[in-house]
């Protein structure tokens, strides 16, 4: 059984369809039943223009084909883009444009035994739903059908804009460039950035984390002076270059 | 947020099992060819001078036009299927042609120069007999047509009706031709069997009977088959019982004047049922004073009507006439007539119509096929050349509906095979390995190395070694002589001498069994037919099953394709067995079947040549097996306990299964009965045979396993209700175990209808059906599951397997109908499954198994996300770029056969209708070879940017540690 998706809700305009479908069509002339019992009922013909917009009906129209209810029956389009499909039965379809190039949207077309007939937006959810839409049909193309992926290719601009190559040049651009365009030796900038570093480093006392757990597991005198100076070794390095190269 | 995070994820599953085409691939791996079908109609487009249009109209309802330099489809209109989209009638004026379509029902006419449509009316009901164009001083703008019993006239320029008439007496009179020669008259012309014919002359402008006249004509049945009209409306008929010729003129209709045959001095072949062929080159004129009387099935003479008397204009002797007919350019009509020349090849002659005097200069020698049918009608192209002499082409039409287009002096220009418009069944069977290849295995493969010795042995090795060494520098020139070559000039031109498998066994060779009986071998790599094979024997309404015996592994013995022909009305069968690489028949012969063929299976024994055994079960349930050597029967004894068949019985409701006894007679061991009154059975389905599952069980997300049910005997049985009322019809799904006949599973879809298209494999079944109550189509999935344990995991056997499966099941809808549905196939199967699914547009739609799992939660917990599921969804969505087949879209697919490859990714497609499709596909993208858009350059280009890099910096470092020594 179909599972539902959203619950009672949608249940409940399942039902409501029901009711509202049975109501329009009639149940004789049925998709079903009509066919088979009543080949010669009244026969109606579903009608309209299919557009692709900005282009000559001609250079598109000998590959086109108008579908109703998968091939139940077919109709084609004439040369100026408009269509009938003739000996239809009264009922619901499908009906469908199909080209290999152009999209278009399918539209419902109901047909009473009278011969009203309405068209709508398909809807298979909420078979019931009416959305009107004109008749005879109008049917425009979306656009060119998109079959293909896109290749993933290979510039210098993905490559540098991708994140992580951005964090690997952007701390190398700053530790190579930033002592060029400042100037060290100016006494002033020195003492400005010497209370920049105490700025960063506000209490000199506080122990390093870091120098702390190795302390607390290597447990030893040995540690800190082993441990700590793979990982505190750039720095003061670095901060010594910094300030007297 | 949580339907976010949902929605996030639902499009990263989305986005991880997208695998559409890339634009640079159209055309690399896969090929398409299209058909058109058996010719019924055809017309030359002579509008312009250079046209290059012939027109055609097919039996597969099919009008189109194809190109006469290269045999190319320019446009072609696809019709329905059946009665109701059949071509009843052919007329062409000018650039329009008009259709009449399903038996009368519909009127179309087409503009030719860009193939759409003009106009399109609805006849009233009746049973269509004949339609003509009428025209008047010079100019058709009328068509008329015949019903049995009414008649009317449309313009041509609109289709408007201009007017309608019930036909007199159109109780008693059968009428069957309507003609007009363009005098304001429309004549109808009817019979009274055994007693009159009846001639109707309607007057053109309003429809009024101008006269009404009935001359005897006892003897006439059937005016088509028999009378034309000739000359000045000369009717004129031949009567196979007196052998006469019979002339009535039908604007005086006295009464016909009979001359025998034999007073010409002419004979009929004995038994031969004569025949006319007159021609009107322009409808609105009256048709020539000549015409063609077949006398026998190689004679046919060129006769005049002149003043009354008939004239001998030619008797073409010595030549014996197989085809002959008339053609007509400018003010010049000619004759082609057709001759066979030697075995081997037929020769065409021009002779000129109005004197029967033979043209110089116009024979046209061409071979034909001695594994192709016998030519069967002749399309005449004529043209004026410079010099005001009729060239000509010709398009001959064969019993095996090939379409064959020659020029003068003989050269085909074209081939269309359009058997392949109906393929029914096809195999792709492995192609043999190479010369070298070969050398190598029989290197092993032969029993007698064994003996030879030690030395021998060595000696053999390097031997086959140098050949081997010696191809490799053969294949190493022809790519540097082929490099210097420009690209175009370079093809590989593939013939049966130089097929050899490709590394990964992605070529192969494509065995394809038309309904005509015409057999292809097709390469799958470019779609070129390496070999086709007419048989001509076969019943027209056959049924095909295409077994492949021995494959082309073991190397000495030849590959061995079987084809089993049944007519399906008496169920007499015969076997034609065959080379599936070469095409020729095989020198083994198969056995004779006198009873009628209940069931056939392939049985995985081998005999001692490694053919596999095929047993046929006869109506009297005795079995033969073929082959049938002592060796197989001994087998086939060993293990008669373990072979079980089953047999169905549609008409009767009934499924039954048996079992081999030693003696090769069958007990039947179970029977399961379906109520015809109720349902109707109308697909059995099993696994394939090939099909290979991976992993038993799947893991869930608390890391426990749920094992999947994977009975190899399974049978998926579909059936659908008698009654069709949207209210209370029904389908239902049942799974039997083919062995025990126990009912695994059944499953019944209210109101919904067929057709139902059902896949079958691993633990899995899925169906498609129309929901009549809510009118769409609905996907259903059942997938099955032993548990969290396996009851016994190193073997099934059906008969011991205690616990009944967990069946899960879920529904979706799909927002369009389908044609056909097939699943994919690998090698191993590793990679993911996908449902390739033919639509009626012509798109094939790669859908993964992923979205038709019955697991898919309606909540998301931590644990279906972990196991990858996706939620539910009522509708499947179709996506253009899941189309395997881009914009090359295959009409009327049929069937869609998957085969594996030698690479796991990877599997092969064929889809086939009225075109055909080869494509090759990845449910899980290439994860096994290198994509072909992986960049060569690029990885080749950073790795020698990262050595020239560590070559600078190391200089770099050698240099500083230098300076800084010296400082």
């Amino acid at each position: 059984m179909l599972r539902r998706g959203s619950g009672p809700l949608l249940w409940l305009s399942l039902q409501a369809a029901l009711v509202l479908v049975s109501c329009f069509t009639d149940m004789e002339t049925g998709p079903g039943a009509g066919v088979s019992t009543q080949p010669n009922g009244d026969r109606f013909k579903i009608e309209g223009r299919a557009i692709v917009p900005g282009l000559k009906t001609q250079d598109w129209v000998s590959t086109a084909r108008v579908l109703v209810e998968g091939e139940e029956y077919v109709g084609f389009l004439r040369t100026d883009g408009s269509f009938a499909v003739n000996d239809i039965p009264s009922g619901s379809y499908v009906v469908e444009v199909v080209t290999p190039t152009y999209r278009f949207e399918p539209v419902r077309v109901d047909i009473t035994s009278k011969g009203k007939m309405r068209a709508r937006l398909v809807n298979y959810i909420k078979t019931s739903e009416v959305i009107r839409q004109p008749y005879p049909l109008q049917v425009r193309a979306v656009g060119p059908h998109s079959y293909f992926m896109k290749r993933e290719t290979w510039g210098w601009t993905d490559f540098l804009m991708n994140p992580m190559v951005m964090m690997m040049v952007l701390p190398l651009l700053i530790i190579v460039l930033l002592p060029k365009v400042v100037n060290t030796n100016d006494p002033e900038m020195r003492k400005e950035m010497e209370q920049s570093m105490n700025m960063l480093n506000p209490n000199p006392e506080l122990p390093d984390v870091s120098e702390l757990m190795t302390k607390l597991f290597s447990g030893g005198s040995k540690g800190p002076s082993k441990a700590g100076s793979s990982s505190k070794g750039s720095r003061p390095a670095a901060k010594r270059r910094f300030l007297y190269h | 947020m949580e339907k976010l995070i949902l929605l996030l994820l639902k499009l990263c599953i989305l986005v991880c099992v997208v695998h559409a085409v890339f634009e640079d691939q159209v055309g690399k791996f896969d090929w398409r060819q299209q058909y058109v079908g058996k010719v019924r109609f055809s017309h030359f487009d002579t509008q312009i001078q250079s046209s290059k249009k012939v027109l055609v109209a097919t039996e597969s309802n099919v009008f189109a036009a194809l190109n006469t330099r290269t045999g190319e489809l320019l446009w072609r209109h696809v019709d329905k299927t059946g009665p109701e989209g059949n071509i009843d009638a052919y007329l062409h004026y000018a650039q329009d042609t008009v259709l009449v379509v399903g038996n009368g029902r519909m009127l179309r006419s087409w503009d030719v120069n860009i193939g759409g449509l003009n106009w399109e009316i609805l006849l009233d009901s009746g049973s269509f007999q004949s339609a003509c164009l009428v025209g008047q001083q010079g100019i058709v703008k009328h068509v008329a047509v015949l019903k049995k019993t009414v008649i009317s006239v449309h313009y041509l320029s609109n289709g408007h009706q201009k007017w309608i008439e019930n036909l007199p007496e159109s109780e008693t009179v059968d009428y069957q031709t309507v003609y007009s020669d363009g005098n304001g008259q429309v004549f109808v012309l009817g019979i009274v069997p055994h007693s009159h014919i009846t001639i109707v002359v309607y007057s053109m402008e309003d429809g009024e009977i101008i006269k009404q006249v009935s001359v005897e004509a006892p003897w006439l049945s059937n005016i088509p088959g028999s009378c034309v009209v000739v000359g000045q409306g000369m009717l004129m008929c031949v009567d196979s019982t007196t052998l006469s010729l019979n002339i009535l003129d039908l604007h005086q209709q006295l009464q016909m004047t009979q001359i025998p045959l034999q007073s010409l001095g002419l004979e009929v072949d004995p038994g031969f049922h004569p025949s006319l062929v007159s021609h009107q080159p322009n409808p609105a004129q009256k048709p020539l004073s000549e015409f063609f009387l077949q006398l026998g099935p190689e004679r046919i003479l060129l006769l005049q009507l002149n003043n009354g008397q008939i004239v001998k204009l030619n008797d073409f002797k010595p030549l014996k006439v197989l085809l002959a007919s008339f053609a007509t350019t400018g003010e010049k009509t000619v004759a082609a007539v057709m001759s066979p020349k030697n075995a081997t090849a037929y020769s065409i002659n021009l002779f000129s119509a109005d004197t029967g005097r033979r043209l110089l200069d116009t024979t046209l020698i061409f071979p034909v096929d001695p594994n192709g049918g016998k030519p069967e009608r002749l399309h005449v192209q004529a043209f004026l050349k410079k010099d005001d002499s009729v060239g000509y082409r010709v398009m001959v039409q064969t019993e095996d509906h090939a379409l064959t287009f020659i020029q003068q002096p003989g050269r085909v220009m074209w081939t269309r095979e359009e058997a392949l418009s109906d393929v029914v069944t096809m195999e792709m069977v492995d192609l043999p390995l190479t010369g070298t290849q070969a050398e190598l295995e029989g290197e092993f493969g032969k029993k007698a190395a064994i003996q030879d010795g030690l030395l021998s042995m060595v000696l053999k090795r390097l031997s086959s070694q140098l050949i081997m060494l010696q191809a490799w520098i053969a294949h190493l020139w022809k790519l540097f002589y082929d490099a210097r070559k420009p690209r175009s000039q370079v093809k590989n031109e593939v013939s049966i001498e130089n097929l050899s498998r490709d590394e990964f066994n992605l070529q192969k060779m494509m065995v394809m069994v038309t309904s005509s009986g015409k057999l292809f071998g097709i390469d799958s790599k470019t779609g070129g037919i390496l070999w086709k094979h007419y048989l001509d024997n076969v019943p027209s309404n056959a049924a095909f099953k295409l077994m492949v015996q021995r494959t082309t592994a073991h190397f000495p013995h030849p590959p061995q394709c079987t084809l089993l022909i049944k007519d399906k009305d008496t169920g007499l069968a015969t076997l034609h067995v065959f080379n599936p690489i070469f095409g020729r028949r095989s020198q083994v012969t198969p056995p004779a079947l006198p009873q009628p063929i209940l069931q056939s299976l392939m049985l995985p024994l081998i005999d001692q040549d490694y053919a596999k055994v095929l047993l046929l079960v006869d109506d009297q349930y005795k079995v033969s097996a073929f082959p049938s050597t002592k060796n197989v029967l001994q087998q086939l004894q060993e293990t008669a306990s373990s072979i079980f068949f089953f047999i169905v019985d549609s008409s009767q409701g009934r499924l039954s299964g048996y079992r081999l006894r030693t003696d090769l007679s069958t007990e039947q061991v179970w029977e399961v009965a379906i109520p015809t009154e109720v349902q109707k059975i109308v697909f059995v389905k099993g696994k394939r045979p090939n099909e290979h599952v991976h992993s038993q069980g799947r893991v869930m997300g608390d890391r426990s396993v749920l094992y999947k049910y994977l009975n190899p005997n399974l049978l998926a049985v579909v059936t659908e209700s008698t009654d069709l009322h949207q209210e209370r019809s029904f389908i239902g799904i049942l799974l039997i175990d083919g062995v025990t006949g126990r009912i695994i599973h059944k499953a019944v879809q209210r109101k919904a209808r067929g057709p139902v298209h059902v896949v079958h494999s691993e633990n899995w079944v899925v169906y498609e059906y129309w929901s009549t109550k809510s009118r769409r189509n609905e996907f259903s999935v059942i997938e099955l599951y032993e548990g969290m344990e396996l009851y016994n995991s190193t073997v099934f056997s059906s008969l011991d397997r205690p616990h009944a499966p967990q069946v899960l099941q879920q529904s979706y809808i799909f927002p369009s109908f389908i044609s056909t549905m097939e699943a994919t196939l690998t090698e191993k199967g590793i990679t993911s499954r996908h449902l390739l699914i033919g639509l009626p547009s012509g798109g094939i739609l790669s859908l993964p198994k992923m979205f038709l799992d019955p697991r898919r939660p309606e909540i998301v917990s931590e644990q279906t996300r972990e196991e990858n599921l996706i939620p539910y969804a009522p509708e499947l969505i179709i996506r253009t770029e899941w189309f395997i087949n881009y914009n090359q879209t295959v009409s009327r697919v049929r069937g869609i056969y998957t085969a594996p490859s030698g690479l796991e990714s990877t599997c092969l497609v064929v889809a086939y209708g009225l075109d055909i499709y080869q494509t090759r596909v990845y449910p899980s993208k290439q994860f096994d070879v290198l994509k072909d858009d992986y960049d060569y350059m690029l990885i080749s280009s950073v790795l020698f940017a990262l050595f020239f890099a560590t070559m600078i910096s190391k200089r770099l470092a050698e240099v500083k540690l230098l300076n800084r020594a010296w400082r």
